[in-house]
């Protein structure tokens, strides 16, 4: 056993290091101390760690950008409980790293997640808190808490919703005053002033197609719109089908191409968003959760939110809104009672007005009202009612829709482009 | 004969059980997942071969396939044939052979991510405007948004980042070549190409076969490329195996189901490997 030490000190040299390792493992009452040292300074290190804060939680949340605005709420939240830590974790492709790290058994807390068909995934495979007998799940509208129920099996609470969005078309009020454009209200009036845009040499449309997400935003206001009443119950048992009723879809989106810059697959979103905010177009089809971005890029930017009329019968358009933000926490985490108050905390009025203040969103919680007069314009379709949910948050995500759709409007082709929407459906829905 | 001395055992069990617990374990489990409808977290069946048959009627797995084999191919021989043109350069009496030697191994050093980002940049800002102002139509949009041109954007990026490595193995491989054989064939009138044909490529044959496998082997599995250039996009233009899986399994949630896929794409590596190294080490000539 002698031998080891001998070649490891031989190989590495005789320098300063090597002579007092050399040393300390020569002479065997200094072995002795310092194993002991060594083991002490172990234990007292994990002491520290463990003893330093009682409770370590982590906030694992989707939105790139909300991440300031949780911030300052999770500093708020840790003045008023000092023995609690919130550490905010948020990564691009969030969905994706959540489920790499769901198969690794590593879940986050807490989480604040979009309410589409990953959580939907998430909450059936047993994996959140149910909330039903939650008190504080009373506060919250029941329109939005039915939109989460029917993103997976049975009707119980397994998060509870906090914003919900809006699927908009941003403008930019000052050119519109400039060339004297009104609001339009139906799909004609939107062809109409997208035309009038053009004549006078602008850009009616920032596309940004390159991120094939960003494709989604004009695809869920002409899908919902569009689609008929319950397609999807319908398609899932096999009684009707993309082809049959998704051709006008297609073709308006189509026909949106006309209108959009010089190099519409060359850009994504953050370069539309800089593009847009720097005047670059009249219109920017984006959801409220664009405006903070924007803001940013440029803060003297009036802007404006409208749904996209895609309706000729402007009683009949609705606005697509979904839940943007569902709060919800491991149901197995070392610490619920902690995770449960930062879930409350964030359910408080005053800090869910705080946050939709910020973010341009809507609340999900009752007796909170989003007032910003960038989007007053969309306060109608909430009084009325006239809301429907995402469509693409109730196709399987293995179709890769979005992909589908950039292939197809590469060419154009309607027919090959649904009839490859059925397959793609079937394929998936049969593994 | 002398005991092995117990040092050995103690140098290389470690690196092996980190090794098995770390690759060939998950490996192991990956396949055994691949029998199930795992949507990797949650309960799970058994499905026997279901998956597999699947994959067989699979046309985006089949077009991922074709896709990733385009590249590698292209790839493979036009970096083996940059590199090799680098080291017979970096190999020759020229001023200022080491600043040369590293400054081309350097972008091989770079991270591909990052590197990859910088490359989206200048494909969506700087080769538009450099199309514009010279007038050529095809330039002037950002060619990775073209459903026909985006691959050539990946193999320029996967030339660049690799061709470093290959010009050090073909420069080693130059530098065995002994000087009597090259001067005997100038005596005996053999022109440069000729030195070539026949002195030069027979004698580094071994880092050619090297080489070859080397870059098929490592394109065939590109990621990182496709993830900072076009993630995938136009559509499914620029779709490899690797991203398929990635995507697939995660985004789309259909883990047990690409797992195996993946299962087949190790497979059909493995096999290419083999078949290379079959016939290019019959070409290897002793001296």
């Amino acid at each position: 056993m002698e031998a080891v030490p001998d070649i490891f000190f031989n190989t590495y040299g005789s320098g300063s290091t090597t002579k007092i390792l050399r040393g300390i493992y020569l002479m065997k009452s200094l072995r002795l101390v310092t194993t002991i040292l060594l083991v002490l300074v172990m234990l007292v290190g994990l002491n520290a760690a463990v003893f330093a804060q009682e409770v370590e939680l982590e906030f694992f949340q989707n939105k790139r950008e909300a991440v300031e605005t949780f911030d300052r709420l999770i500093e708020r939240f840790e003045e008023e409980n000092p023995n609690i830590s919130i550490e905010q974790n948020h990564v691009p492709d969030a969905e994706t790293v959540l489920r790499s790290r769901l198969a690794r058994n590593n879940i986050p807390d807490i989480m604040g997640l979009g309410g589409n068909f990953t959580y939907g995934q998430v909450a059936d495979a047993g994996i959140l808190k149910n909330f039903n007998e939650a008190a504080y799940l009373n506060n919250t509208q029941t329109a939005y808490r039915k939109m989460l129920q029917d993103l997976h099996e049975g009707s119980s609470n397994y998060g509870v919703p906090f914003t919900a969005n809006a699927n908009t078309v941003l403008y930019n009020r000052d050119k519109f005053e400039e060339l004297g454009l009104e609001i339009p209200e139906t799909w004609d009036e939107f062809i109409e002033v997208s035309e009038t845009i053009k004549e006078n040499d602008g850009t009616p449309f920032y596309l940004t197609f390159k991120d094939a997400w960003t494709i989604m935003v004009p695809w869920n206001s002409l899908a919902a719109n569009l689609h008929g009443e319950n397609f999807i119950e319908e398609r899932t048992e096999n009684e009707t089908t993309f082809k049959s009723r998704y051709e006008e879809v297609s073709e308006k989106l189509y026909q949106l191409l006309d209108y959009g810059q010089d190099d519409i697959f060359g850009f994504g979103y953050d370069q539309g968003n800089q593009a847009f905010a720097n005047g670059e177009s009249f219109m920017y089809i984006q959801g409220v959760w664009a405006i903070n971005p924007i803001l940013e890029s440029n803060p003297d930017l009036n802007l404006g939110a409208f749904a996209m009329p895609v309706m000729n019968n402007a009683d009949e358009n609705m606005l697509v809104s979904g839940v943007d933000t569902v709060l919800t926490m491991n149901k197995n985490t070392d610490h619920p009672e902690a995770s449960e108050k930062f879930i409350q905390f964030l359910l408080e009025e005053e800090n869910a007005q705080f946050y939709i203040d910020e973010q341009m969103t809507f609340s999900a919680v009752e007796n909170v009202f989003q007032e910003d007069p960038t989007v007053v314009d969309l306060k109608e379709y909430f009084e009325t009612g006239n809301i429907a949910p995402f469509p693409d948050h109730y196709y399987p995500s293995g179709m890769q829709v979005p992909n589908l759709i950039q292939g197809f409007l590469h060419d154009g082709n309607v027919e090959e482009f649904l009839e490859k929407l059925d397959s793609e459906w079937n394929k998936v829905q049969s593994r | 004969m002398k005991k092995t001395s117990s040092a050995f055992y103690w140098m290389t069990i470690p690196a092996f059980v980190l090794f098995f617990v770390f690759h060939t374990l998950p490996a192991l489990q990956g396949i055994f997942y691949s029998f199930t409808d795992y949507i990797g977290f949650g309960d799970y069946n058994f499905v026997g071969f279901k998956n597999y048959l699947n994959l067989l009627n699979d046309g985006r797995a089949f077009d991922a396939y074709i896709f990733t084999f385009k590249f590698a191919i292209v790839s493979t021989i036009i970096v083996n044939i940059l590199s090799l043109l680098i080291a017979l350069g970096l190999n020759s009496k020229i001023k200022l052979k080491n600043t040369f030697r590293a400054v081309y191994f350097v972008p091989y050093m770079l991270s591909i991510l990052v590197v990859g980002y910088i490359f989206n940049h200048i494909f969506t800002f700087i080769v538009p405007e450099i199309g514009r102002s010279f007038g050529i139509d095809i330039l002037s949009k950002n060619i990775l948004g073209n459903m026909d041109l985006a691959w050539i954007g990946v193999v320029i990026l996967a030339v660049w980042n690799s061709s470093g490595f290959n010009t050090l193995l073909y420069l080693s491989g130059l530098q065995t070549v002994p000087d009597e054989l090259y001067e005997v064939a100038k005596i005996d009138g053999a022109g440069k190409w000729d030195q070539f044909k026949h002195i030069t490529f027979p004698l580094i044959a071994p880092f050619f076969t090297i080489n070859i496998v080397i870059s098929m082997r490592g394109f065939l599995m590109v990621f990182d490329h496709i993830m900072a250039l076009t993630e995938g996009g136009p559509g499914q233009a620029t779709e490899s195996i690797t991203l398929l899986i990635y995507n697939g399994g995660f985004m789309g949630g259909e883990f047990a189901y690409q797992t195996a896929n993946a299962v087949i794409f190790l497979l059909v590596v493995l096999a290419v490997s083999f078949f290379q190294i079959k016939v290019l080490q019959k070409r290897e000539v002793d001296y």
